[in-house]
C-alpha cells in the first residue's frame, strides 16, 4: 500500500512499475526479474486508474474479457465481483461505482501477477467497496497475487496492505509493515499526514446484531441495561474486556465487531468480516480522564501514562494499556489541567466509532 | 491610453495617403489581355510606356483563344487585346467586340531545346526531322484546340512531310510527340524542357529566345515565317474543335502574325489609343524586338473604324509596298474563301 | 440588495444573450450562402445538362472514371503512408517534432504549378527515382501515375494533420490499459486506438480526397492528357465557354456528392470516442 498526499506521485509510481512510463534511473524487479527494457504487456501486471478507462466501443463482456481466453473464468469472475448483470450492457451507461467495479473484474481476468490499485475504492460506496476488498484478497490469497495500492486515505481504502509506504513529491518517506511505519512515524510531518498515530494488529469477530459472536448468540449473563457500573475484568487468557453494554448497536446493519490485538478487545461497528486485520484509533479521538466515565463511549481502559511529548499547544499522551501503547491526542491546557505526567494513572477511553477497521 | 487613437489616426492618414498616389491624383489604370507570347514583349512595352504616361498596369496573359473567351464568354473587356493568330478576330471577336485589328508582328515555328536535351550536339536544321523520331526522344508540344502554336505546329509537321518527300512523315512526328506529351499552352512546356521532361518542344522563335533556350530553325518553306511562302504554306490544313461542341474550324497554312484591337467597349479608349500608337511607334518597336518579336516594319489596319491615331501611325509606318503586309493581306482573303469549302481534313487535330 | 435590483438585472443580460445569438445566427447563414450559392447555381445551370451528359460524352466519362480512380488511389496511399506517421505525431515526444509537422504543411503554402514542377524535379525522366521508374516502364509525367503523385502531394498533409488530431483525441490510458491487459503494441493499436479514432480518420480520408478531385494546377504540370475532371473543364471552357464548362463542374458536383455525403453519415452527431 503506497500512502501519500495528492501530486506525491503515486500514479507515476505505479505507471512506471507497469512500465507504462519508462524509468530514468534504479532497478525494478517484478517477482525477482528485472523489468528493464521488458513492456508492459510481458510484466504480468494489471493495472486498474482511478476512473475506469473502460473501452466505450467494447460491451462490459468484451471489455473484461479484454486481455482473457478464458470466457468461463471471465463469468467466474465478474459473478465473485457482481458485476455478472452487467455483462451485456453498453459500458456508456453504467454508473462510476459500476464501471470502476468493471475494470477491476477487467484487471482481474487477465490474471495478473502483480495488481496495481490507483485508487480504486474512491468512486465505489461502502458495500461494494468490502465486496471487493474481500475478493482482491481472496484472489491475492488463491493466485499468490501481490496487490500494490496507492491511495491518499487508507481509512478510506479499507484494506491496509501488508506493508505500507508513505509517498510525498515523488520520494518514499517511511516504508515498512504498517503498525511500525504509523506508530514511529519518521517524522511529525508524516505523522500529521497520517493523523493515525493508532494501529493495531489484530483479529476481528464479528459480533451479530445481538452483541455475541455469532456462534454464542443467547447467552447474556449481563444485565443489557446496565451501564451505570464500569468494571474491568481479567479474563483467563488475560484479555482485558472493556465492561458494560456489550450488545450491538441497533438498527442500520451494520454488524457489532470485537477486535482483539493482544491483550485488547475494541468494540466498533462496521462491515468487516472475521479474520485477521489492521484497527486504526486517531489520536484526537482518544479521551483521557482522572476518574472511570460514564458516556457513550464503548471502549474504555485503564492505564499509565508513559510519555507527554508537547508542541506548542498540542499534547500527544502515550498510556500503556496492558503493554499496548495507545496515544491520545489533547490541548496542552487540558493536559496541564489534568496533570498528566509520565506515571500518572488515566482511563483511556474512545467511541466504537472511532475505531477503523482496515 | 493615448497609443490607441494616435494609431488610429495614423492608420488612416496612411491610407488615406496610399489611395491617393504618390502624384496626389488617382491614377488611369491600362488593361491589356494578349496571349501568352507576347507576354515578355508587351509588359516590355508596357512599362516604359506607363512610365512616360504616370499608369499602372493590368496585365493579363493567356492563350489566344481563352483570351477571346474572356471577352465573348465573362464580359471581361480590356483596353487592348493583342493574340498570337490574327484569325482569331475575324473567327471570334468581329463584329460583336471589335470593328477592326492591326497586324504588327510575326514568328516562326521552331524546335527549342536545352544542352541537356537528347542529341542536342547533334541536331541541325537539316536532320531535325530524324533526330525526333529517334527512340527514346520525347518532344512536346501545345493542344492544338488550345493554343495556335498546337494547330501550327501539325501545319508545320504536315508540310515538312511535303517538303522532305518523306511518305508518312506527318503520322510518325505525330507519334513521337504523343497526347501524353501535349499540354494546354506552349509556355507550359518551357518548364518541362527545362526541367529535362521533354527533349524538344515546339514553339515560337520569340518565345524560344525569351525563355534563353536553344532552338532549331527550320526552312522557311515549312516554319509559317515567310508571307513569300505563302501560298506553300496554304497547302496544308488541320481541323480543330470549333465554338460548340461538334463543331470544327479549319485553319489553313499562314503565316504567323501578331494581331491586336481596341474593343468596342473598351473602358479607356483614348488611353488605349495612345498605348498602341506607342507601340508601332519607332520607340514601342524597338523595346519589343529587343525582347526577341519580330515587329512587322509595316503595321496592317484591317477591318474599319481604327482610331484615326491608330491609322495614321500605321501609316507613317508604312514606307515603300511592303511585300510582308501585302502578302499577309493577300492569304487573310485566300483563307477567307478557302474555309468556305468543305474542308480537305489534311490533318484532324488529336 | 433588494428585490427589484436582482431582477431589474436579470432583463440585461437575457437580451444581450439574445442580440449575440442572433447575430451568430446571422453571420453563419451568410456565410453559408456565400459557400452554397455558387454551387447551386452551378448545378441549376448546368445540372440537367450535366447529368444527361454523362450518357451522351464519352471524353466526360473517362474523365470522371480517370477522377475517381486517382484520387482513390492517391487516398490510399496517403492513408497507408500517413496514418503511422500521424500517430507517431500524436503519441510521442520526439526531437524536432516540431519541425516535422511544420514540414508536412509545406506543400499545403506551394502554389500549386510550383508544386507540380518541384515533383517534376525528383520525379522526372532526369532524376534517380524517375529514372528507375521509367527503367521499370512506368513514365510519371503524361500517365496517371503522375496524376495520382500530384494529387498525394497537395492533399495528403490535409490527412495527416486531421487524423493526428483524431489519434490525440484517444486518451492515452486506454492505450496504456490495453497494454498491461497483455497486449502489445501494435495489438492495442489495432483493438482500442483505432476503433475509437476511426470515425475521425475516416473524416481526414474525405477531406483528402475531396481535396484531390479537385486539384488542377500541379495535375496540369505532371499530365494533361489523359484529363481528369478538373482538366476537362478548363479545357472545355477555354475552347467552347461556360455552357460547355457548366454541366462538366456540374456533372462532377453531383456525382460527388454520393461519396461524400456517404461517408459524412458516417460519423455520429456527438463526438466520436466519446469517454465514459
Amino acid at each position: 500500500m503506497v500512502i501519500g498526499p495528492a501530486g506525491s506521485g503515486k500514479t507515476t509510481l505505479l505507471e512506471t512499475v507497469a512500465g507504462i512510463i519508462p524509468q530514468r534511473a534504479g532497478t525494478l524487479r517484478l517477482m525477482g526479474r528485472d523489468m528493464a527494457g521488458v513492456p508492459p504487456e510481458r510484466r504480468g501486471i494489471g493495472f486498474v486508474y482511478q476512473r475506469g478507462y473502460l473501452f466505450p466501443h467494447l460491451s462490459v463482456e468484451e471489455n473484461v474479457g479484454y486481455g482473457s481466453a478464458d470466457p468461463a473464468f471471465v463469468r467466474e469472475l465478474s459473478e465473485r465481483l457482481s458485476v455478472n448483470a452487467l455483462l451485456a450492457r453498453d459500458v456508456r451507461g453504467l454508473s462510476g461505482g459500476e464501471q470502476q467495479l468493471v475494470a477491476i473484474a477487467r484487471a482481474l481476468a487477465a490474471r495478473p501477477r502483480v495488481l496495481l490499485l490507483d485508487e480504486p475504492f474512491s468512486a465505489l460506496d461502502p458495500r461494494r467497496r468490502s465486496l471487493v476488498r474481500r475478493t482482491v484478497r481472496a484472489l491475492h490469497e488463491e493466485l499468490r497475487m501481490t496487490v500494490l495500492q496507492v491511495t491518499h486515505d487508507f481509512t478510506e481504502a479499507g484494506l491496509l496492505g501488508d506493508i505500507a509506504i508513505l509517498l510525498d513529491g515523488g520520494r518514499v518517506l517511511q516504508s515498512g509493515p504498517p503498525e511500525q511505519v504509523f506508530r514511529r512515524p519518521a517524522s511529525p510531518y508524516i505523522a500529521e499526514f497520517l493523523g493515525a498515530e493508532n494501529v493495531f494488529a489484530g483479529e476481528v469477530r464479528v459480533l451479530g446484531e445481538q452483541g455475541r459472536p455469532a456462534a454464542q448468540q443467547g447467552v447474556d449473563s449481563r444485565n443489557p441495561e446496565s451501564t451505570s457500573n464500569v468494571d474491568v475484568s481479567t479474563s483467563d487468557a488475560g484479555d482485558v474486556t472493556s465492561t458494560g453494554d456489550a450488545s450491538g448497536i441497533p438498527g442500520d446493519g451494520h454488524d457489532a465487531i470485537e477486535f482483539r490485538t493482544g491483550p485488547l478487545t475494541f468494540y466498533t461497528v462496521g462491515d468487516a468480516h472475521s479474520g485477521l486485520g489492521y484497527a486504526v484509533i486517531r489520536a484526537g479521538e482518544v479521551l483521557l480522564s482522572l476518574e472511570p466515565q460514564h458516556s457513550s463511549a464503548r471502549n474504555n481502559f485503564r492505564g499509565t501514562i508513559t510519555e507527554v511529548a508537547t508542541t506548542g499547544a498540542l499534547a500527544h499522551v502515550t498510556v500503556d494499556v496492558s503493554g499496548i501503547s495507545i496515544v491520545a491526542a489533547l490541548t496542552t491546557r487540558s493536559a496541564d489541567e489534568l496533570s498528566l505526567v509520565p506515571g500518572a494513572e488515566v482511563w483511556v477511553s474512545f467511541k466504537a466509532m472511532a475505531v477503523h477497521l482496515c | 491610453m493615448i497609443a490607441k487613437p494616435l494609431s488610429f489616426a495614423l492608420a488612416v492618414a496612411v491610407f488615406v495617403a496610399g489611395c491617393d498616389g504618390i502624384s496626389g491624383r488617382p491614377a488611369e489604370r491600362i488593361v491589356v489581355f494578349n496571349a501568352g507570347s507576347l507576354a515578355i514583349p508587351v509588359r516590355a512595352a508596357l512599362d516604359s510606356f506607363a512610365a512616360r504616361e504616370h499608369v499602372t498596369i493590368a496585365q493579363e496573359n493567356a492563350g489566344s483563344l481563352e483570351t477571346a473567351r474572356k471577352l465573348t464568354e465573362l464580359g471581361h473587356i480590356p483596353d487592348v487585346i493583342a493574340l498570337a493568330d490574327y484569325e482569331v478576330f475575324p473567327q471570334y471577336l468581329m463584329p460583336a467586340q471589335v470593328d477592326w485589328y492591326l497586324n504588327f508582328a510575326h514568328n516562326r515555328m521552331v524546335l527549342a531545346y536545352t544542352p541537356k536535351s537528347r542529341f542536342a550536339d547533334e541536331i541541325t536544321p537539316e536532320n531535325w526531322w530524324q533526330i525526333v523520331q529517334r527512340p527514346g526522344v520525347q518532344v512536346g508540344r501545345a493542344d492544338p484546340n488550345l493554343d495556335p502554336n498546337g494547330y501550327r505546329t501539325l501545319l508545320t509537321m504536315q508540310l515538312a512531310e511535303k517538303y522532305y518527300r518523306a511518305p508518312r512523315l506527318y503520322d510518325s512526328l505525330l507519334a513521337h510527340a504523343p497526347r501524353n506529351n501535349v499540354r494546354p499552352k506552349e509556355a507550359d512546356l518551357v518548364g518541362l524542357v527545362q526541367a529535362g521532361e521533354m527533349d524538344y518542344i515546339w514553339s515560337y522563335e520569340s518565345l524560344a529566345s525569351a525563355a534563353g533556350l536553344k532552338f532549331v530553325q527550320l526552312p522557311a518553306a515549312i516554319d509559317l515565317s515567310s508571307p513569300a511562302d505563302s501560298a506553300r504554306y496554304a497547302t496544308a490544313q488541320v481541323r480543330v474543335r470549333g465554338k460548340t461542341p461538334g463543331d470544327s474550324v479549319t485553319f489553313r497554312g499562314q503565316p504567323i502574325v501578331y494581331a491586336l484591337s481596341i474593343p468596342k467597349k473598351a473602358p479607356h479608349p483614348d488611353l488605349a489609343e495612345r498605348f498602341v500608337a506607342y507601340l508601332i511607334s519607332g520607340e514601342g518597336a524597338r523595346i519589343m524586338r529587343a525582347t526577341g518579336l519580330d515587329v512587322l516594319d509595316a503595321p496592317l489596319v484591317v477591318g474599319s473604324n481604327a482610331p484615326a491615331a491608330v491609322a495614321a501611325a500605321a501609316r507613317r509606318a508604312d514606307g515603300p509596298a511592303d511585300s510582308v503586309a501585302d502578302s499577309v493581306a493577300d492569304s487573310v482573303a485566300d483563307s477567307s474563301t478557302a474555309s468556305d469549302s468543305a474542308a480537305r481534313a489534311d490533318g484532324t487535330a488529336p | 440588495m433588494t428585490h427589484a435590483g436582482t431582477v431589474a438585472a436579470l432583463p440585461r443580460s437575457r437580451s444581450s444573450y439574445r442580440v449575440a445569438s442572433v447575430l451568430a445566427a446571422l453571420l453563419a447563414s451568410l456565410f453559408l450562402l456565400f459557400l452554397f450559392a455558387p454551387i447551386v447555381r452551378l448545378i441549376v445551370s448546368g445540372g440537367a445538362g450535366g447529368v444527361g451528359r454523362l450518357f451522351s460524352d464519352s471524353e466526360l466519362r473517362g474523365a470522371l472514371w480517370l477522377t475517381a480512380l486517382t484520387a482513390t488511389s492517391a487516398t490510399l496511399l496517403g492513408v497507408l503512408g500517413g496514418t503511422p506517421l500521424a500517430y507517431l505525431l500524436a503519441r510521442r515526444g520526439f526531437r524536432g517534432r516540431a519541425v516535422v509537422a511544420a514540414l508536412i504543411d509545406l506543400p499545403l503554402l506551394i502554389p500549386h504549378p510550383v508544386a507540380g514542377i518541384a515533383l517534376l524535379l525528383v520525379l522526372g525522366r532526369e532524376s534517380a527515382v524517375g529514372s528507375a521508374l521509367l527503367h521499370a516502364g512506368i513514365r510519371v509525367a503524361g500517365s496517371p501515375v503522375g496524376i495520382v503523385c500530384a494529387m498525394l502531394f497537395v492533399s495528403a498533409p490535409l490527412y495527416v494533420s486531421a487524423a493526428r488530431e483524431a489519434f490525440a483525441r484517444v486518451d492515452p490510458r486506454y492505450e496504456a490499459v490495453g497494454r498491461t491487459l497483455g497486449d502489445p503494441a501494435w495489438r492495442v493499436f489495432r483493438r482500442v486506438t483505432l476503433p475509437l479514432s476511426l470515425r475521425g480518420l475516416i473524416a481526414a480520408g474525405v477531406v483528402m480526397w475531396a481535396r484531390a478531385v479537385s486539384e488542377f494546377g500541379a495535375i496540369v504540370i505532371l499530365t494533361y492528357n489523359p484529363k481528369v475532371v478538373s482538366v476537362l473543364s478548363y479545357d472545355r471552357f477555354t475552347s467552347f465557354g461556360l455552357h460547355e464548362a457548366l454541366p462538366v463542374a456540374a456533372a462532377l458536383t453531383i456525382l460527388a456528392l454520393i461519396p461524400l455525403t456517404v461517408l459524412r453519415a458516417l460519423r455520429p452527431e456527438s463526438g466520436a470516442g466519446a469517454t465514459p
